[in-house]
């Protein structure tokens, strides 16, 4: 547990770095911000009620999602590179879980992450384009919780994908599907309560609306108080079946790597 | 066929200050170092001359040569280039030389090199049985053949330069720089590289400068020198005043099984040799070897001290250039 | 003559560009499927939210898809043939490589923007071309001879527009080496340009119209030919625009390159 802390700690340090690309990024995050801003005013425009959502709800629901979507790429990337440069049969010797340490890293870039990046942009939602508090304290713990297992969700998503780079050689095309898959799905672009009825239904099996509609739904209390243990347990048990997704495929894998040397 | 008078670059290094606060503030106040790269060189060469342009690392090679290229534009002085001056007409420029830096690639990384050829051809509007003879010709020498059909990025880098340099010689340039052309590789292509070049400058009087820190390079290829140091012109002249100086000399290596307990040299060898110790288990001894020979300084050290292995080495352009700095070339 | 000497030359670089996707066609299709995936999602995104309202603003489901359509189309021309220009900081500059586009007797800007031509462009080419024909069915606009044109003549605009503001922020990376992150910034304020202009409050229009027209680039042109009477000169402008925005562009450029000839790299 200790290396995995230290692991953590020094991501921690690694994303400290002001650079340009931080500056671009948060550039173009107060542009998204702004879009859906004046986007969903003007659709409020001639209505009042969308879903059960009012504006406000609208734009709360809007902006955290839109920022909690951040985090459900992550790792796999780093992996999948690691893959195909041969580097991963270095990385496979060291004196650690390969696959703890990724999620390890992936949790400390995420946390410098939420106060570099996140932070700053909740401020200006809260101040200038009327993002509502969570609807009660609790409500706000348990979208923290509920935040928590959706961003491992994410991370653990974002491995299996990685993983695959095993097999295929495009790993690129496969990161970009994934992006597709989870704009529509995870909710981070509209909630899915918006669809129609039967892309709700193909939504409610799949695990990707866990990721960022779960979450945010607690925010804004689409979800009561009183259903959220049970869509904790979901996203509980969405988690440890892809975990063990993971695992799985990644043993085959290894067996793979061990057979054909890499 | 090229004129350099007083050529002179500075380079000018912005001087960066650490941290957010030294950024905002590199924004609006720069403070600049200026690095003089190039100073007062003037030289001429003929068509058809064969030059070796040398000098340590650092001493200004590559920053004549890109002003020559006419990718940098000089600080003060003048260059022509075919009666074209090159910064201010490039393309026209670009025409009539050809070069091969051999850091870096001139070809195209993704596509076979006979495509990369191929482009070349339309880029440099040669015509077509130029294009066609030229190339037959160059793969005799250089071996291309089998390279044909390979991309760039997948070459070793003795295959790249052998691309690089039929790349170089396509389009029938009056002129060709060849920036370290030789650097990084094995004896045999090194050779068949020089004998390229060589065939390259008898049947078309191609005029060839070259720069490298190898001096067979310079012994085999080139009959003139140009020497810079620290950006100025050190030499210039032919090869064999230099070669009369210099190409007697030699070095001796010796490693001592047991530390000297005296560094003095043995008395019948004294006389002749300049020894440069360096510890007390390794000595360098320079010599010339019209004074004294060889097997004569290894018999006299053998019988002082306890030799445990040995190197004899000609001099290299590093200590030629330092002599003659030092001591001047008289 | 020069004009007709480089258009040969394109093709034929084209022609070894077209080879190498010949050679890896599953990469090429991948590519191209996965952009078109991307581009379903926000197309899905609006279908969804026009399920519940009837007009954005005054603006119909099948007017925001002529805009989208015209965007992604005006886009995709950017990206096909103009893609190398993001790769001017550090595939270019940083690495020295530049130097060799200098020791060519043609243009180096033409050089550099032949060196690649973008598959995934392709992908956005044709789900911009399917939006287009769907909402140009639907959208109530009477199409003749002449709008038909003129649709043209804008979206080519609009693709010249998005390359000459890259090219302006690109040539930043002369004075400091990579400029990516900034080209990337100002390339995501196009992100405004899917939607009408009319929506987003007087700043961000007046920037998006005369600082950085990525207003032109979609909107203005949609609705020249929606709404004639009330955007009507836009259309005569859009044009006008880009050969400004190329004009001021290429300035910059020059004045780029005479810094890298005088600094090095
Ligand atoms: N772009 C640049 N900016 C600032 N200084 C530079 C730049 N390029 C070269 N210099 C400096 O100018 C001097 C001459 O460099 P140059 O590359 O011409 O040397 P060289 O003779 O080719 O050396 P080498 O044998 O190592 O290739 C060096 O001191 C170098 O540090
Ligand atoms: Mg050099």
């Amino acid at each position: 547990m200790r290396k995995y802390i230290e692991i953590f700690k020094s991501q921690l340090q690694l994303d400290a770095a002001y650079n340009g690309w931080f500056w671009a990024n948060a550039v173009a995050s107060v542009i998204g911000l702004l879009i859906a801003f004046s986007f969903w005013h003007a659709v409020y425009r001639n209505t009042t009620q969308i879903a059960n959502m009012n504006l406000p709800k609208m734009i709360s629901y809007v902006v955290i999602a839109m920022l909690l979507g951040n985090y459900v790429s992550g790792v796999g990337n780093r992996l999948s590179e690691s893959i195909r440069s041969g580097e991963v049969a270095i990385e496979l010797m060291k004196p650690y879980d390969l696959l703890l340490k990724l999620i390890w890293i992936d949790l400390g870039s995420k946390v410098s992450a939420s106060v570099r990046d996140s932070l700053p942009l909740l401020v200006i939602g809260y101040a200038f384009l009327g993002v509502q508090a969570p609807v009660s304290l609790a409500g706000g713990a348990l979208f923290a919780v509920s935040a928590m297992l959706g961003v491992l969700i994410g991370t653990q998503f974002d491995l299996i994908i990685g993983v695959l780079a095993f097999w295929t050689v495009n790993v690129w095309g496969l990161r970009v599907l994934r992006r597709g898959i989870l704009s529509i799905f995870s909710g981070a672009l509209i909630p899915v309560t918006l669809f129609p009825a039967w892309l709700l239904h193909i939504s409610e099996v799949l695990p990707f609306q866990s990721m960022v509609y779960t979450p945010v739904a607690i925010y804004t209390g689409a979800i009561p108080l009183q259903a959220v243990g049970m869509t904790l347990l979901i996203q509980a048990v969405w988690l440890i079946g892809l975990y063990v997704l993971v695992r799985l495929i990644w043993s085959v894998a290894l067996r793979k790597v061990v057979i054909f040397g890499g | 066929m090229i004129r350099v008078e007083h050529l002179s670059k500075e380079y000018k290094i912005a001087r960066r200050k650490p941290g957010l606060r030294g950024a905002a503030q590199n924004l609006f106040h720069r403070t600049y170092d200026t690095k003089a790269a190039v100073s007062d060189v003037s030289f001429s060469i003929d068509q058809g001359e064969m030059v070796g342009y040398i000098g340590a690392n650092g001493a200004g090679k590559s920053t004549t040569i890109k002003m020559l290229c006419g990718i940098l534009t000089p600080t003060a002085g003048e260059v022509k280039v075919a009666g074209i001056v090159p910064y201010k007409q490039r393309q026209r420029n670009a025409r009539n030389i050809g070069a091969v830096f051999g850091q870096r690639t001139q070809l195209f990384w993704d596509i076979p090199a006979r495509e990369s050829f191929n482009l070349l051809k339309h880029i440099y509007q040669i015509p077509q049985h130029r294009f066609a003879e030229n190339l037959r010709t160059f793969s005799d020498v250089l071996e291309l053949e089998p390279l044909f059909g390979r991309p760039v990025r997948q070459m070793s880098l003795g295959e790249k330069m052998r691309c690089e340099l039929a790349a170089a010689f396509l389009q029938d340039p009056l002129v060709v720089y060849l920036d370290e052309p030789t650097i990084g590789l094995d004896v045999s292509v090194k050779a068949r590289i020089r004998q390229f070049i060589r065939e390259m400058n008898r049947n078309r009087k191609t005029t060839v400068i070259l720069t490298t820190h190898d001096m067979q390079d310079i012994e085999e290829i080139c009959s003139r020198l140009i020497m810079i140091d620290a950006g100025r012109l050190l030499y210039d002249g032919d090869l064999r005043s230099v070669r009369q100086r210099f190409g007697n000399r030699r070095t001796i290596h010796f490693d001592l099984a047991t530390p000297a307990t005296d560094t003095g040299m043995p008395a019948q060898l004294a006389p002749w040799v300049f020894a440069e110790w360096e510890g007390r288990e390794r000595v360098h001894i320079q010599f010339d070897a019209r004074q004294t020979s060889a097997s004569d300084v290894i018999a006299a050290m053998l019988q002082s001290y306890a030799v445990r292995d040995l190197t004899i080495t000609d001099p290299s352009i590093e200590s030629i250039v330092k002599d003659i700095y030092e001591r001047g070339l008289s | 003559m020069t004009v007709w000497r480089y258009a040969r030359l394109y093709l034929e670089f084209v022609k070894q560009v077209l080879k190498v996707w010949l050679e890896y066609r599953v990469d090429f299709f991948i590519g191209a499927l996965s952009t078109i995936v991307i581009q379903f999602a926000s197309l899905l995104f609006v279908t969804v939210v026009f399920e519940h309202i009837q007009q954005l603003n005054g603006w119909s489901f099948y007017q925001i898809l002529l805009i989208y359509g015209i965007a992604a189309t005006g886009r995709s021309i950017h990206l096909i043939f103009f893609d190398n220009l993001w790769t001017l900081g550090w595939q270019y500059i940083r690495t020295g490589n530049f130097d060799r586009l200098l020791i060519r007797p043609i243009n180096p800007l033409f050089h550099l923007i032949a060196d690649r031509i973008q598959q995934d462009g392709v992908g956005q080419l044709a789900i911009g071309l399917v939006v287009l024909i769907v909402a140009a069915t639907h959208d109530g606009t009477v199409w003749t001879p002449i709008n038909l044109s003129l649709l043209v003549l804008l979206i080519l605009s609009s693709g010249v527009i998005f390359s000459a503001v890259n090219l302006f922020f690109a040539t930043l990376s002369f004075w400091m080496v990579d400029s990516l992150p900034v080209i990337f910034a100002t390339f995501s304020l196009s992100d405004f340009a899917r939607y009408p202009l009319t929506i987003y409050n007087k700043g961000i229009r007046v920037l998006l119209t005369w600082i950085i027209p990525y207003g032109f680039t979609a909107f203005y042109p949609a609705a020249s030919i929606l709404e004639p009477a009330k955007f009507g000169l836009m259309a005569l402008i859009t044009p006008l625009v880009a050969v400004i925005c190329s004009v001021l562009a290429y300035l910059f450029w020059n004045v780029g390159l005479r810094a890298y000839t005088s600094t090095g790299n």
